[in-house]
């Protein structure tokens, strides 16, 4: 169940997806990939009325 | 001696067929089921209050914990060393257990728990689903179960939502038994010849009556969920009940419990390199070493990593993220990091990791890095 998403950059470029969970130090870094399965949960996960979080 | 000197001996010509030698028939080399011995579990051997929201793997690979709605049971699934039963007895020295800690004995309409295996459609091919060809399946495998009666496997095929599903009996309460299950083939609906996932194969712990109220599709059809575990029992209504199973296997074609091939065996690091397709755990617990990389800038640290085997797709860094729980050390010096990111430049043969946020660094200089608590790990996902 993911609890948020937030784009992550690197030297002013994109670098991948930050997943959190409620209530677990785990945190997933997805890539943007179709076949990448966490990116396709990102997908689901904004068709389903949540927003990405933009980069700092 | 000549050809025609070689002959069958008292047994007719005609009766030796490819069934009745064990393992000739298989068009496979490797096992379709990856891990069907429970024999790998990179991600650790025990996850608890697994329920609504746990979908996903925990322990064994390859095999997730699944659900449908909102189930309120809670499960403890572990990987299971085997010392005794049937299954022991038959060369399996691990399962995948099912405990049930919290109970629902009344479903909701819409409430399911399943095991789940996944299948890449390029591994499916020699079954030529979708063509005048097509092959029977037949599924394999010991199951020990606390509820007795009527459980339901399901095929479903994810690239034309088309399903089938077979019954199994458990007749004995807690004691292992050997199940094959057979399934038709299908003319209709082609498994895509790629990456993706193509096949599941749910094995239903409980299913409410969105799931169980019509007849069950025991023949390939497009969806139809109130068709797709008619007569489950429900094995989630009790905290005494646990489920368990190992030892399975999927064949081309279709055997009884007389003729089905023997269980294909594969050393520990054959089938642990077949795990990392689509997992690789590579540090876990405190002081594990990680890998190399060097300072871009005194704020920007930069890794690579070079995976075991080739990922099925670009993976994801699976890591816990913490204060301090991970080390970079070089230079006389060492800088403690909450996690590492995953760069854009990362391919399925490839990883790039990156700190941005804790480390001060100087520039130029090379790093290793590893673990720094004992619940720090780092993993790599590529599942499907």
């Amino acid at each position: 169940m993911i609890e948020n998403v937030k784009k992550i950059n690197n030297l002013g470029e994109f670098a991948c997806y930050k997943i959190t969970y409620p209530n677990t130090i785990r945190v997933t870094y997805a890539p943007h990939d179709e076949a990448n399965t966490d990116y396709q949960n990102i997908l689901q996960w904004v068709a389903d009325g949540n927003t990405i979080q933009e980069a700092d | 001696m000549s050809k025609s000197q070689i002959v069958t001996g008292g047994i007719a010509d005609d009766a030796v067929t490819a069934n009745k030698t064990s393992g000739v028939a298989r068009p496979n080399v490797n096992p379709l089921i990856i891990n069907g011995d429970m024999a790998v579990a990179q991600r650790g051997t025990s996850a608890t209050t697994l329920t609504d929201g746990s979908v996903g793997f925990h322990t064994v690979d390859r095999f997730a914990y699944n659900d449908f709605g909102t189930p309120s049971s809670q499960h403890t699934m572990t990987q299971e060393s085997l010392t005794s039963g049937n299954a022991y007895i038959n060369g399996f020295a691990n399962a995948l257990k099912m405990d049930v800690t919290t109970a629902q004995s009344s479903l909701d309409a819409d409430d399911a728990v399943t095991i789940l295996y996944k299948i890449e459609g390029q591994d499916l091919q020699l079954f030529k689903k979708g063509t005048a060809n097509a092959e029977k399946f037949t599924l394999a495998f010991w199951v020990k179960g606390t509820k007795t009666g009527t459980h339901v496997v399901e095929l479903f095929d994810r690239d034309n939502n088309r399903h089938v599903a077979g019954t199994y009996s458990i007749s004995s309460s807690d004691t292992w038994e050997h199940k094959v299950v057979n399934f038709p083939a299908d003319t209709t609906g082609v498994f895509g010849n790629d990456n993706a996932r193509s096949l599941d194969i749910n094995w239903f712990l409980s299913a409410g009556t969105n799931f169980t109220s019509g007849a069950l599709q025991t023949s390939w059809g497009a969806q139809s969920n109130t068709q797709r575990a008619a007569g489950q029992v429900n094995t989630v209504d009790n905290t005494s009940n646990n489920w368990h199973i190992t030892g399975i296997q999927l064949e081309v074609g279709e055997y009884t419990s007389s003729t089905i091939p023997p269980f294909q065996h594969e050393s520990y690091g054959d089938n642990l390199a077949r795990c990392q397709r689509y997992y690789q755990r590579i540090a876990d617990g405190t002081n594990k070493m990680i890998g190399l990389g060097s300072a871009y800038s005194s704020a920007n640290f930069f890794m690579v990593i070079d995976p075991k085997v080739t990922f099925r797709a670009t993976p994801s860094i699976d890591i816990s993220s913490a204060s301090n729980y991970f080390l970079v050390i070089g230079n006389n010096q060492s800088d403690f990091v909450d996690d590492f990111f995953l760069e854009a430049q990362t391919t399925n043969q490839m990883i790039r990791m990156a700190n941005t946020s804790d480390v001060s660094l100087t520039q130029g200089f090379a790093y290793f890095t590893q673990t720094n608590n004992a619940n720090a790990f780092l993993g790599f996902s590529s599942e499907l």
